[in-house]
């Protein structure tokens, strides 16, 4: 039992985060309250992380007059860029999940730990960090 | 404080600050053993971390002034806290509801981890 220094968000926590109306909206708040509370406890104590590619699949374009409240909530993106490639690619080669789902690993293996995921896929998500051998608490969205 | 905080910073600005002796000593101590590139890098990232939760704070709070419904209970938090940190509490929410709901006579703005506290003694005490 520890305290995340980072919590990762995938594609229905991405999309209940950025729509008031889904279901699980409050849900993703709750989790994005406990950030906000440990971070006023001690700033910087939790890191809230988007992969890119997450927001792809979850449609969440920063650029868009709709997302505005949504980017100013402190989530901070990761980028699939050629080290996170290389990471992700691996994680795929070795246990064939999604791309979205290795670029998620490749984010576990490259933040500090510990670390939260919220997920709609919790199994891959264990599988991933079982191979990665990070101190990793799925939680389901 | 937002639209500063999310802005590309054009330049930097030098100011006078005044730091504690011993922090300052620590800090170059810090450098000098190549944890952190300088001092200023440390005060930077300091001032953002803190800049950043006030900001977090302030866009919760905005969000759930135009949708009051949005806003998760104490108890929703705190079993969220419970969640995240692999708590075993997660698994009793009726317990951590029942703090959540007493909490706040013995502790003034308690958050979620002071309700995980309160509801850690509650389950000691009826063990």
């Amino acid at each position: 039992m520890r305290h995340p220094r980072t919590v990762v968000l995938d594609s229905e926590a991405i999309q209940a985060l950025t729509d008031p109306a889904h279901r699980k909206h409050r849900r993703v708040l709750a989790v994005v309250e406990v950030a906000a509370s440990r971070n006023l406890r001690r700033a910087g104590a939790v890191r809230l992380v988007v992969p890119t590619s997450v927001r792809v699949e979850a449609g969440w374009n920063r650029r868009e007059p709709d997302a505005a409240a949504a980017n100013r909530l402190r989530v901070d993106d990761f980028a699939l860029d050629t080290p996170a490639a290389d990471d992700a690619a691996a994680i795929r080669s070795a246990l064939g999940v999604s791309v979205v789902d290795a670029h998620l690993g490749a984010v576990l293996g490259a933040t500090p730990g510990p670390h939260a995921v919220l997920t709609s896929d919790p199994e891959d998500l264990r599988r991933i960090a079982s191979h990665l051998g990070t101190r990793s608490t799925i939680l389901t969205v | 404080m937002l639209d500063l905080l999310d802005g590309t910073p054009a330049d930097t600005v030098g100011t006078s600050v005044r730091l504690p002796g011993n922090l300052r000593d620590a800090a170059v101590l810090a450098t000098e053993l190549g944890l952190v590139a300088s001092t200023t890098e440390l005060t930077v990232r300091g001032l953002r971390d803190a800049l950043e939760a006030f900001a977090q704070r302030a866009v919760l709070d905005a969000h759930y002034r135009t949708d009051p419904g949005a806003r998760p209970t104490l108890a929703e938090i705190a079993l969220a806290a419970a969640e995240v940190d692999g708590n075993p509490l997660a698994a009793k929410p009726d317990l951590v509801r029942r703090a959540a709901g007493e909490v706040g006579l013995v502790k003034d703005n308690a958050g979620p981890d002071d309700v995980l506290l309160y509801a850690a003694g509650l389950a000691a005490a009826v063990a």
